[in-house]
């Protein structure tokens, strides 16, 4: 069974970072276009300040994404900054003390994550919010294993339909949170929090991915 | 290349006239004004009333001819290809880095030495980069020295520049004095030196010399810097921090065993731009990495090929947000950050420009910054208001009253996003809010700044946390107050509900809050003024929040700073009742009516909640969106006197103005209290701050 290790994994929170921070125009780009046009410079300077905390720390994956999780949570504000907040800090509370991840440890940490989001927002799938992204991204990786396949597989499929979520809100009009004033306005243009959450999804599979043996 | 002809074209109108009267001036085209139009404008740079003249139309006509004319490509508007190129990599470096401001000299046939032309580019940059009052930082360098050779600006005043580090040998023309002074003289400033060697020979050395007064004094004028002016060095071996000496080569040895790339400011940093530690850091004299990067504006000029990998770890750790350098130079950090599609873009054909030019697509603003907005905002506010209020351990984002907490009384803390302005800062003072958390625009602080408010705010009663019932500020506050809890403050919570357009009245819970947190604050601030306990001052509160009713009304939209462009769109003849104030949804939306019947109905839907009595009192609250003039805002209120005194209901109070708005959304909202003896006491009771007093 594929396995990789919590131990020294917090370099995956670090190429988030670094992710984030190369995207940190584009997100604002689009989040402009039917938002505030702020999305990506505070992701960006969430991110940034995790990852100064973290540089040259020998951290665990759950001890990072602990860290991250905390700097979300209390520093950006908005409503980004306790969403994904809670998500980073749920993923970290379900991986730590596992030495070993799994893929049912991996499947608990986005499930957790997911809960706590839901736990204080109120979108669902079709909102045009992260949510979109994230949703399927985890019903993907469970169906891959269930169906027989390889935690690496399982990855595969979770980055597969996290961008395929993500494109979905493509088609979507916002339903809640400031964009959904544009009503069909919003159409056509991708939910900024759906593609950063993309982004984060994608990462952190790949750092997965690269580490399991 | 289609050019404007800028000389003055005597006798327009006679020539127009020959045009008119005869079919054998050749310019007619046949049919088409178009081009017509544009010859007449691009070629013979008449004016377009002197067009319209000569082809008896109206001036409009004139200008939307011009218009179409570029959209349907009959005019190119071109740029001469190697300055979009330079053009083009300034963007992408801007962009690709979160620059704030990017110039790239266009590569030329290296006619003059690249250091002077980076001179002279940073000379021209630098009037739009420095203002009057400003504490200038400046390293040493080959290319910071010719910055000062070629910089002449006569328009700034009250300048400080002060040397980034301390001094060095005087082999070489570019000693940190001689930089310092001639970007000093350059821009008319007082220049400071750091008087003492940029490394001396031991660290007890450095730490006794930084004990001197004099040396002291010099820090402290470099700590106020709020620009920086640096060049970058190579480690390569005919960079100038080999060739100057400034650095024992033994030293360099382990600075290159350990990864360093480049020096900035005298100091080492890695390919990721990270800090190199090294033997010389406990004897370096000079500006750390981290203050540099604290600096607001860090103008970074440099160039040439060898300087690549320093300026990418340069860019890449956030040392600069202003860069000035070649176009190659650009091209090449690009590419070594893997940034492609570059190259396709640059051998593209010249861009025609789409938009005719009498289209607006952005919202004019007083702005620096756009990603600055906030703390420029909050700079101001303190010291406009230093009267009433003040930061908390250094920072603006969490201010607290002068003279508002005292022990024994319960403290109340507000806030919220900024963009509603004088929301909700303006309320902090004695005998109101006694301190205020302050988000990024139309967003929630986090809980940091609101934790902080708390424990500046208590004193040992408890706290009163009062804010507007949105998703993202009930996130952070309870999150605040949960954290507060655990250091021991009680924290009751009140939210704001009085936008009754925003929801039924069976689901008055999920209202949103509204510029009737006004009177909301002012009855809460009392409470606690007055020393009433903990569940006292919420009970009177949550009476104050269910008795107060706003309807807003929109006609125009608010635009964002950082966009510039409309948050959303109103129809030109329309406007939309119960808009909230980030632009939320209202109830309807209809053609515009005149003033009396937008009051009527919105006074029709607040009598129809609020059960007032022939003979009741009311506060009243007329406020402006932020783009409504004072003049409509008394009609409005006109009316609603009008409306209660049919009613019998007595104006205990009004207020009129901008109290909570919405950024430059035109439109107001209308605000009533309905009072009580208790509610009536509170508001009478006595509060000095920026936007309220009551003695």
């Amino acid at each position: 069974m594929q396995t990789f290790k919590n131990a020294n994994a917090g370099a995956i929170v670090l190429s988030l970072a670094e992710r984030i921070i190369e995207n940190r125009a584009y997100l604002s780009e689009i989040d402009g276009k039917i938002g505030d046009g702020d999305h990506g410079v505070n992701m960006a300077k969430g991110f940034g300040m995790a990852a100064d905390r973290l540089k040259d720390r020998e951290a665990t994956l759950s001890e990072a994404l602990d860290t991250l999780g905390t700097v979300l949570m209390t520093e950006i504000g908005g409503s980004m900054g306790p969403l994904y907040g809670v998500m980073f800090t749920e993923f970290a509370e379900k991986l730590d003390g596992v030495a070993a991840i799994d893929a049912a440890a991996y499947s608990r940490m986005l499930h957790a994550g997911l809960e706590g989001i839901q736990s204080i927002g109120s979108a669902k799938v079709g909102d045009k919010t992260l949510i979109d992204t994230l949703v399927p991204a985890i019903e993907a990786f469970d169906g891959a294993i269930s169906s027989g396949n390889s935690f690496s597989a399982a990855l595969d499929a979770l980055i597969a339909a996290a961008e395929a979520g993500r494109d979905s809100t493509r088609d979507l009009v916002a339903k809640i949170g400031r964009a959904s004033r544009l009503g069909e306005r919003s159409l056509g243009v991708l939910d900024a929090g759906a593609t950063s959450c993309a982004i984060i999804l994608k990462e952190l599979s790949l750092g997965a991915r690269s580490r399991l043996a | 290349m289609t050019t404007r002809a800028s000389s003055s074209r005597k006798g327009g109108a006679n020539r127009g006239a020959a045009i008119d009267t005869s079919d054998a001036i050749p310019l007619r085209y046949g049919d088409d004004p178009y081009v017509w139009a544009c010859w007449l404008y691009y070629e013979d740079g008449m004016t377009q009333g002197e067009i319209a003249d000569a082809m008896g139309v109206s001036r409009a006509t004139v200008n939307s001819y011009l218009a179409e004319a570029r959209e349907k490509g009959i005019v190119q508007i071109s740029l001469e290809p190697a300055r979009l190129a330079s053009l083009t990599i300034a963007q992408e470096l801007k962009r690709h880095f979160g620059l704030t401001d990017c110039l790239v000299v266009p590569s030329d046939d290296n006619a003059r030495p690249l250091i002077d032309r980076l001179g002279v580019a940073a000379a021209q940059a630098l009037p739009k980069l420095l203002k009057s009052g400003d504490t200038l930082a400046v390293a040493w360098g080959r290319t910071v020295l010719s910055v000062g050779e070629h910089a002449d600006i006569a328009s700034l005043q009250d300048m400080t520049v002060v040397q980034a580090t301390g001094g060095t040998t005087a082999t070489f023309s570019y000693t940190p004095e001689l930089c310092a002074a001639a970007i000093a003289q350059s821009v008319s400033a007082r220049c400071v030196n750091i008087t003492a060697p940029a490394i001396v020979k031991s660290s007890a050395m450095r730490e006794m010399l930084l004990d001197e007064p004099l040396l002291q004094e010099q820090f402290e004028t470099l700590a106020r810097a709020n620009r920086v002016l640096f060049g970058i060095s190579s480690l390569r071996p005919n960079s100038t921090i080999h060739t100057s000496g400034f650095f024992e080569s033994v030293s360099l040895q382990h600075y290159l065993a350990a990864g360093a790339v480049g020096v900035v400011a005298g100091r080492f940093i890695d390919e990721r731009g990270r800090p190199v530690a090294g033997p010389l850091d406990d004897r370096t004299i000079g500006i750390s990495l981290d203050m540099l990067r604290r600096i607001e504006t860090r103008i970074l000029v440099a160039g040439g090929f060898d300087k690549v990998p320093a300026l990418l770890a340069a860019l890449r750790g956030g040392y600069a947000n202003v860069l000035i350098t070649d176009a190659a130079t650009g091209h090449g950090i690009l590419r070594a950050d893997g940034v492609t599609g570059l190259d396709g873009r640059l051998s593209q054909k010249p861009r025609v420009t789409q938009a005719p030019s009498s289209y607006r697509t952005h919202v004019k603003k007083f702005l620096n910054n756009p990603n600055q907005v906030v703390e420029e905002m909050l700079d101001g506010v303190v010291r406009a208001h230093a009267g009433y209020l003040q930061p908390i351990n250094g920072s603006n984002r969490a201010l607290v009253a002068r003279n508002g907490p005292r022990p024994g009384k319960v403290g109340l803390v507000i806030g919220g996003g900024t963009g509603h302005e004088p929301c909700f800062l303006g309320y902090v003072g004695k005998g109101l809010a006694d301190a205020v958390a302050v988000g990024n625009i139309f967003s929630s602080p986090p809980p940091d700044p609101i934790v902080q408010c708390a424990a500046a705010a208590s004193g040992g009663e408890g706290v009163l946390f009062v804010y507007g019932n949105y998703a993202g500020d009930v996130m952070n506050f309870e999150m605040a107050a949960e954290i507060a809890e655990e250091k021991g403050i009680k924290v009751r919570t009140v939210l704001t509900t009085d936008d009754i357009a925003s929801s039924p009245v069976e689901d008055r819970e999920g209202r949103r809050g509204v510029a009737g947190n006004f009177f909301i604050f002012k009855i809460a601030g009392a409470a606690c003024d007055r020393g009433l306990p903990l569940e006292a001052c919420e009970a009177v509160t949550r009476k104050a929040n269910l008795r107060t009713y706003t309807v807003g009304v929109a006609l125009e939209p608010c635009s964002m700073p950082q966009t510039r462009r409309h948050n959303f769109e109103i129809g030109p003849d329309d406007m939309e009742i119960g808009m909230g104030i980030h632009g939320e949804p209202g109830v309807t939306r209809e053609r515009i009516k005149s003033s009396d019947e937008i009051t009527d109905s919105i006074m029709d839907n607040i009598f129809k909640e609020m059960k007032a009595a022939s003979g009741d009192r009311v506060a009243v609250l007329i406020n402006s969106f932020g783009g409504t003039p004072m003049m409509e805002l008394y009609i409005l209120f006109r009316r609603v006197a009008q409306r209660l005194e049919a009613k019998n209901i007595r104006i205990e109070a009004n207020w009129i103005g901008h109290y909570c708005t919405s950024l430059d959304m035109v439109g107001a909202s209308i605000s009533i209290l309905h009072l009580d003896q208790e509610l009536t006491e509170l508001l009478h009771h006595p509060c000095e701050t920026a936007f309220l007093r009551i003695s």
